[in-house]
């Protein structure tokens, strides 16, 4: 458990900020190819892990963030400022979804300096959403940008390997594990009764189901 | 002298707010638990407006109101009108030759440190509680939270109400303070108007000429605005 000097000794008075880091991918085969957008409540830029967080960012608000002692999942949210038109740029023009969200919490001394900061959530933006809100002559937008935690992309993933030859080759092109077996595409199995139709394709040792190869190894009530 | 200069100038009630965001919840026994977001923590001001204004001579202003709407700052000041001038009036001891001589060192937080000092007493008050400093060139008013001493060092130590919210460097800028200190206003809530019955103008020639009275919706609740400092 992390000890944060600021709020151990049940102090009773804590002056703190958040600052939110927005990692985005622009190339999924590069990853080093990144933009990064920064916001905080600060009053002052501040710079946290050599990554400067800009007070101008047009931060609004910042969702809660469950904590848990064991690793659990957890959403949360943050809304920027729409007046800002680079705001809703960053959504609408870049590849918002699937980039790295970033929450800090940093603490501040009694002479507003920047003593100590905590990470409070990583996650994954999942959506976001704009919003208008015009009553009368005010007319506001909003930008509200959701992500979920690590653990909730890792339970949504479908991972996997198919039991045939190309699958098990694609992690090892020397892997022999599924040169024998079967492919069961195009085999047509009528259970309980005599089989009377063939499949029209198999696998053989340097292919998959693909292969126009006749299987003619069927029996009744047959397949691999 | 435009806008809300004229506002400022002629109303009957000043309203001052620069209290901090805090969040306070009570425990159950009582003991209070306060946190604080380090904000730019801005000026707010609300100006009670009499219904004095005779629409024949507030036109310009009027237009001037109309024109800067709920969303244009406007600098402003406590220092251009006689009847106002007590108000923020710096009740430090230094002269105003000693007060531009005085250079920022560092300001860092709140702590704003000066060189540049006059040749005074070491119990000189240079700096009474309340009193208005504002780095020059940047339309930020700051205030001090103690009375400031002259000291014997080459330096003092000021502490100001609100942290340094300046985005670029002040070292080396120079100083004003009081009546001095402008402040960057925008009125987002900038009250309309209405006409009502009065203000009657007697022509040269005794006849009565029609004329009305203004009469604003609201308080005029001025902003102070921080950009990019």
């Amino acid at each position: 458990m992390d000890i944060i000097p600021a709020v151990a000794g049940n102090k009773t008075n804590i002056n703190s900020a958040e600052f939110v880091k927005l990692t985005i991918y622009n190339d999924v085969a590069n990853t080093a190819d990144t933009s990064v957008y920064t916001f905080s409540s600060a009053y002052k830029a501040e710079t946290i892990d050599g990554q400067v967080y800009t007070p101008l960012g047009g931060l609004l608000g910042v969702g809660i963030q469950q904590r848990d002692i064991r690793v659990t999942s957890a959403d949360t949210s943050i809304s920027l400022s729409g007046i800002d038109g680079n705001n809703i740029a960053i959504v609408l023009a870049t590849k918002v979804r699937g980039s790295e969200l970033e929450i800090i919490r940093g603490f501040y001394d009694s002479n507003f300096n920047l003593s100590n900061t905590a990470h409070r959530f990583t996650g994954i933006v999942t959506s976001y959403n704009l919003a208008e809100e015009r009553h009368d002559l005010v007319d506001n937008f909003t930008v509200t940008i959701n992500a979920s935690s690590y653990k909730s992309v890792l339970e949504n993933r479908i991972a996997g390997r198919k039991t045939n030859t190309k699958s098990w080759q694609q992690f090892d092109p020397t892997d022999s594990s599924m040169n024998n077996i079967y492919s069961l595409s195009d085999q047509h199995f009528d259970f309980g009764m005599p089989v009377t139709r063939t499949a029209a394709t198999t696998s053989t040792a340097a292919n998959d189901a693909s292969s126009s190869a006749t299987n003619t190894g069927t029996t009744e009530g047959g397949g691999p | 002298m435009s806008g809300l200069q004229t506002i400022i100038n002629a109303c009957n009630g000043i309203k001052i707010n620069r209290r901090n965001v805090v969040g306070i919840q009570y425990t159950r026994n009582e003991i209070p638990r306060v946190s604080q977001t380090p904000t730019t923590n801005a000026w707010k001001i609300t100006l009670d407006m009499p219904n004095s204004f005779k629409y024949n001579e507030a036109r310009a202003l009027m237009e001037e109101l109309d024109t800067l709407d709920t969303t244009t700052p406007q600098l402003v000041t406590f220092g251009n009108n006689s009847n106002l001038q007590w108000i923020f009036a710096y009740q430090g001891a230094m002269t105003a030759g000693q007060i531009a001589t005085c250079t920022v060192l560092t300001y860092v937080g709140n702590q704003l440190t000066l060189t540049g000092l006059p040749a005074v007493g070491a119990t000189t008050v240079l700096f009474k509680k309340n009193d208005l400093i504002q780095i020059s060139g940047h339309p930020y008013p700051f205030t001090t939270e103690e009375d400031v001493l002259r000291g014997a060092g080459a330096n003092v130590i000021i502490t100001t109400s609100r942290p340094n919210i300046i985005s670029t460097s002040v070292v080396g800028a120079g100083i004003v303070t009081g009546t001095t200190c402008q402040f960057n206003f925008f009125c987002p809530n900038m009250p309309v108007y209405k006409l009502i019955v009065g203000g009657y103008q007697r022509t040269g020639s005794g006849t009565i000429q029609n004329n009305a009275l203004l009469q604003f919706s609201d308080s005029f609740m001025l902003y102070e605005f921080v950009g990019d400092a």
